[in-house]
């Protein structure tokens, strides 16, 4: 079976987001960069039903070149080969995403045959904008199931698990299909040296489309207020408990 | 000028993230009128009660039985288009978000999820899961957007309460298929962490599966939910549902007791719908401690024991 | 027997012990080929000394006085005796013939009844240890053997003084006799007729037989180290304790790649010797924290193990079969997994094997070709390749510890200080161990010293991974770190941090990186003997725990020691020093789950049973398990970095 993954590389903020001066982008100087966690569940997800069924996963980005390390990094786990829409860096909205993604599908099918599954992470981890994944099946005239947790493909069928409260929903779709997946789908694995060895000499295919015109354009970024607030502290160690009861009680949740 | 507003559901009574964004809608001006739009299965699960719309349009068919997000989408697209809207708003929901993009999609126009503000100049637009905000314009002649739950407060309507029509939407075969068609139930009995009123969560300080063994206790006492951090699942301490984060579960507690935890921001994403958090960490520069309304400094296996103690005391005393 | 029937008769023994001995030894020695190189050569200076240290002189089993003793004298004797072997074998053939010069010089014949005795003061000796005493290090050591081997011993020297004490009764001794005092008193037992003379040929005869039967022997059982613990000391490490050997990953041909040791043909020849050496005494067991808390690992019983395999399956892969996993075949998983690294083990063993290869060894393939390794420590491996530090906080609040202090942090472009602080992360993130960052930074500066940090542009030294066994991430935060110290132009480096110490001292070498690295103890050590920091003397009763890292594997002892006792009144712990008890977070075990009764909770009761007020570390990984250990434990003690207490003491001026 042939299986498309699309990643994004997102930086690892930690405990606090600092912007850049012209608050159009996060200050990554000193940050490390992952791919998106849902989207890593994705890679290891497709690299799992290529190993089960034979064929192919192909790793797909929209990204700036330093977003190669994101496509070596899932080829260490197993992807076969890595196709790389190169940006200069700037920001592309969802649409202008989607088509690219969309144009690299077309050119990779019309020369390798339809992929069985697209995979995509349900929501970036630093847009969330919670649509490509959903416009590129419309455009490829493919059923999409997503927000899944689990994922079972049986000959032309795939059976989806969406997790919702009080239990989980269930999809089955005809291949050829898309899907968008969430963390906890499964856990990805640590790629072993060879792979990772292997990964730095696999193919990677370029393609640098021109940038359209943004439809959903960021004009500024704003770090909410609120986040300046100092707690009040209750106590220290152990001595705290009683000051804390007092407290659970006023709001009322110690019956 | 219409806008219409997209509301989910569950037996009969409107979603609290969908009254949100019914507010929101009404709230955008211009002298629009306001339609709200429903699916179900049956005429008879027309919503009741004040709604802040001028007419509400339930969207009948057998499709509707059971969660079909193109279905659903067909048919606000239709109706969208009877009306003219100029604007089609939805809840923040991973459904709503859902239902919208796919109306994206079939409309071919951008849409701006997780809003928490509409202006003329464009709209304000959350990211990481909350922790940061986008100013975004928007360039369409029909502008789409899902509201940020707890974005705005719920108002219900003044005045008459709105007119309910129903009608009957064309779908396609596509739409047809892509539904649920089983549910399978929840793994553990014991309270929801979505729904929970109050959570009691571990992160990397609890040192080991074990090592929630106070955290539980303490859950227990308070009859709450336990939660972890990321770094607890990807220790493969919990399991992932029992995270709590921007990739986990999102939580809307009384009170959510954070244990161990420093407060990266993916955390932080996930309990930003806490109405107080009350950190205990022995580290006192620890980020969490910018967000949390309480703080104990101290070692989580000292400090949760004895509050454990503190509340037995308590209530025999 | 004539002469010439006794020489056939001889020959045939001897030819026939030696060829089954040769056969043996080429098997094994055939074996030891199949191992991976390792360089072990040069440094011949050092490599001589510890022949005459180690062997000869014995040093690492006297380091236990008796059971030193004991096999002391076995072994001063088998050298004295040597010359006897020779003396028999000729004499089985001819009672007349006398070895040139030396069958006459009663000098040496009196030292061949000395240490004759003291063989068999030995032996009994040993017995008394193994029968009554029972020490528990001798659990899983096949003990059977060992007693079969001092039954040997003895025999072999009672037979000796029987045939001497022959000889001088029938005065075929070319020596004075009375220079051989117990050999002249057991003649007394003896007449000079027929009797005497078959006697005496039965005497030489059994020793004879008894020498060329523990030839053959020899290679079947642990009594081989007397073979190999010679081989394995020459070519034991000479520098550098605390520097793990380097994997190259450059290799084209990925089969030829050496990802640590998966099955026996991936033990390098030093590590197969090593098993070959062992001979199960048990020092290195009883010394191990993980072993004393009750965990499954045994130093002892890994080399054991990995030794059975050898043996069992060699022999098959010579033939052209495959090699089976070592883990878990011959090693379990926890085995593995229960080291933290600390070395007590080698600075133990007196056949210089070194546990500690092995087990990295073996974590290297289980990581990085099996990615099998408890799922906790997985997320640090993570971190520190994504997030440059073991707890994935974010690099841009790596100097947060320093605000409000006036340290210079070195940006891209700024000159080289003159030394380099290099905080290390748990002291850049962790909020027990900022202290000693925070102290230290304001000692130096204090002092005047151009020190400057570099902040976020620190990365983890990869130490935690490469303990780990993920050799892969570890260089690659190696080049990343030589690179930007590079750039930086530094060449001087002072860090609060033993793990740091040793990989920048002793590891980044292999990779381009060359400083001058002290830890921060040294150097506050010197500044106060210079006077440039004057604390007043102090009287609060301070135990030093000396970091495995530090002391063991660095050879870091005084300094600590020097600052401690200016500010306090000093107390020991028996395991300190060079036999230092480790804290329970080396080998990348500050992040991986214990099992089994805590190590750090061992050493925090050790710390408190000297009656001290406060514990005194120069680590940070120390200060954080040790303070968390007299928690758990109840205790009362402070737990605090030298460099704190000094700060501290220079307040009170």
């Amino acid at each position: 079976m042939r299986v498309l993954v699309c990643v994004k590389r997102v930086p690892m903020t930690g405990g606090t987001i600092v912007l850049t001066d012209d608050d159009r982008a996060i200050e990554t100087r000193h940050l490390g960069f992952t791919i998106s966690p849902h989207e890593e569940c994705g890679v290891e997800e497709a690299v799992r039903l290529v190993e089960a069924n034979g064929g192919e996963s192909v790793v797909l980005t929209l990204g700036p070149t330093e977003a190669e390390e994101q496509l070596r990094d899932a080829m260490a786990i197993g992807a076969d080969r890595a196709t790389h829409v190169v940006t200069d860096g700037q920001e592309w909205d969802p649409q202008a995403t989607a088509s690219a993604i969309l144009e690299a599908i077309r050119d990779d099918e019309a020369a390798n045959g339809p992929f069985d599954l697209v995979v995509f992470g349900n929501e970036s981890a630093d847009a969330g904008n919670f649509q490509v994944g959903i416009r590129v099946a419309h455009a490829l005239e493919r059923p999409v199931a997503t927000g899944l947790k689990a994922l079972t493909v049986d000959g032309g069928t795939a059976r989806c698990e969406q997790e919702t409260a009080g239990g989980r929903d269930v999809y089955v779709l005809q291949l050829p299909a898309v899907v968008t997946v969430k963390e906890g789908l499964n856990l990805p694995r640590y790629p072993s040296v060879p792979g990772r060895l292997r990964a730095q000499r696999k193919p990677i295919e370029t393609r640098t489309p021109e940038r359209p015109a943004p439809r959903l354009a960021m004009a500024r970024l704003v770090v909410p207020e609120g986040e300046g607030k100092q707690a009040e502290v209750l106590g220290e160690g152990a001595a705290a408990a009683p000051r804390v009861v007092e407290v659970l009680r006023e709001i009322g949740v110690l019956a | 000028m219409t806008t219409l507003v997209y509301l989910e559901q569950t037996d009969g009574a409107v979603d609290e993230p969908s009254l949100q964004a019914a507010t929101m809608a009404s709230s955008l001006g211009g002298g629009a009128e306001v339609h709200a739009v429903v699916a179900a299965d049956t005429a008879a699960l027309a919503p009741a009660g004040q709604l802040p719309v001028d007419a509400v349009q339930v969207a009948v068919h057998e499709a509707f039985g059971s969660y079909a997000p193109l279905a659903v989408a067909e048919a606000v697209v239709e109706l969208a288009g009877r009306l003219g809207a100029t604007c089609v708003v939805g809840p923040g929901t991973e459904r709503g978000n859902e239902v919208l993009a796919h109306v994206a999609a079939l409309l071919d126009l951008p849409l701006a999820a997780n809003c928490v503000a509409v202006a003329d100049a464009g709209v304000t637009r959350v990211r990481w899961g909350g922790s940061l905000l986008e100013e975004a314009r928007v360039d369409a002649p029909t502008l789409l957007l899902t509201v940020q739950p707890h974005a705005v407060a719920a108002e219900p309507g003044a005045g008459d309460p709105p007119s309910v029509e129903t009608f009957t939407p064309t779908l396609s075969d596509a739409a047809l298929a892509l539904r649920v068609v089983e549910r399978v139930g929840a793994a553990t009995g014991g309270v929801s962490l979505a729904d929970a009123r109050v959570v009691v969560s571990g992160g990397r300080g609890a040192g080991s599966e074990e090592g929630f063994a106070p955290i539980e206790e303490l859950a227990e006492l308070l009859e709450a939910a336990v939660g972890c951090s990321r770094a607890v699942t990807m220790a493969g301490w919990r399991p992932h549902t029992d995270q709590v984060g921007q990739t986990g579960t999102k939580i809307a507690p009384e009170i959510y007791i954070a244990c161990g935890i420093s407060g990266a921001t993916q955390h932080m994403a996930g309990c930003k719908g806490a109405k107080r958090i009350l950190a205990i960490n022995a580290d006192r520069e620890a980020p969490i401690l910018q967000s949390a309304d309480y703080a104990v400094i101290g070692d989580l296996h000292e400090v949760v024991p004895a509050i454990s103690a503190a509340i037995r005391a308590a209530r025999s005393g | 027997m004539s002469t010439a029937l006794s020489a056939v008769a001889l020959l045939a023994a001897l030819a026939v012990a030696t060829a089954l001995f040769a056969r043996r030894a080429h098997l094994l020695y055939r074996i030891v080929r199949l191992g991976k190189p390792t360089d072990r050569s040069g440094d011949l200076g050092r490599r001589t000394k510890a022949e005459a240290t180690v062997v000869l002189g014995q040093r690492k089993l006297l380091q236990r006085i008796v059971p030193g003793l004991v096999h002391a004298f076995v072994f001063w004797g088998f050298i004295v005796l040597a010359p006897t072997i020779v003396m028999a074998l000729l004499g089985a053939v001819d009672a007349d013939w006398t070895f040139p010069w030396l069958g006459h010089q009663g000098w040496y014949f009196l030292l061949v009844d000395l240490f004759c005795v003291l063989v068999l003061v030995g032996v009994v000796s040993a017995f008394g240890i193994r029968k009554v005493q029972r020490p528990a290090r001798f659990e899983g050591s096949h003990l059977r053997e060992a007693d079969v081997i001092l039954g040997l011993i003895a025999l072999i020297v009672t037979t000796l003084l029987g045939w001497h004490a022959t000889q001088i009764a029938l005065g075929l001794n070319e020596w004075p006799a009375g220079w051989s005092p117990v050999s002249d008193a057991l003649s007394g037992l003896f007449g000079d007729g027929e009797a005497t003379e078959a006697f005496e040929r039965a005497f030489v005869w059994l020793h004879v037989l008894t020498i060329l039967g523990f030839l053959v022997y020899l290679p079947y059982s642990k009594h081989l180290h007397i073979a190999t613990a010679g081989i394995n000391v020459w070519f034991g490490r000479t520098r550098a304790r605390g520097r793990l050997e380097p994997l190259d990953f450059e290799i084209e041909d990925e089969s030829a790649l050496r990802l640590g040791a998966g099955t026996l043909v991936d033990m390098t020849w030093k590590q197969m010797l090593d098993t070959m050496s062992c001979t199960e005494c048990g020092r290195c067991q009883d010394v191990c924290p993980a072993w004393a808390t009750g965990k499954d690992l045994s130093p002892k019983l890994l080399i054991m193990g990995l030794r059975d395999r050898l043996f069992a399956e060699g022999p098959a892969v010579l033939g052209g079969g495959e090699a089976t996993a070592l883990v878990p075949g011959a090693v379990t998983d926890e085995v593995v997994w229960d080291c933290v690294t600390c070395g007590a083990c080698v600075h133990e063993c007196p056949v210089s094997i070194e546990h500690v290869d092995h087990v990295v060894d073996l974590r290297r393939h289980l990581v990085m070709s099996e990615s099998r390794f408890p799922t906790e420590a997985g997320t640090m491996l993570r971190d520190v390749g994504r997030s440059s530090n073991p707890w994935g906080k974010a690099q841009s609040e790596r100097a947060a510890w320093a605000d409000g202090l006036d340290v210079r942090v070195l940006e891209p472009g700024d000159p080289a200080p003159e030394i380099l602080y290099w905080v290390g992360c748990a002291a850049s993130f962790d909020e027990r161990a900022r202290a000693t960052a925070r102290a230290t930074a304001t000692l130096l500066l204090h002092a005047g010293l151009d020190v400057a940090i570099l902040g976020p542009r620190e990365s983890c030294t990869g130490d935690p991974a490469r303990r780990m066994g993920d050799e892969f991430t570890f260089q690659e935060q190696a080049r990343q770190n030589v690179g930007t110290l590079g750039d930086a132009g530094v060449t001087r480096i002072v860090t609060s941090c033993p793990h740091c110490f040793n990989t920048l001292g002793n590891e980044y070498g292999d990779f381009g990186g060359d400083y001058e690295v002290v830890h921060h103890t040294e150097l506050l050590a010197e500044l106060l003997a210079d006077g440039r920091l004057q604390p007043p003397v102090g009287e609060e009763a301070i135990t030093y725990h000396d970091s495995c890292y530090l002391a063991r594997h660095n050879d870091v002892l005084a300094a600590p020691r020097e600052i401690v006792s200016r500010i306090g009144r000093p107390l020991e712990m028996a395991r300190s020093g060079k036999r230092t008890f480790c804290c329970g977070a080396g080998g990348a075990h500050m992040w991986m789950e214990e099992r089994g009764s805590a190590i750090n909770e061992e050493r925090a009761r050790e710390a408190a049973a000297t009656g001290a007020d406060t514990l005194a570390v120069a680590c940070p990984f120390c200060t954080m398990m040790l303070d968390d250990g007299v928690k758990q434990t109840g205790g009362e003690l402070r737990v605090a970095d030298v460099a704190v207490l000094l700060a501290e003491a220079l307040e009170r001026v």
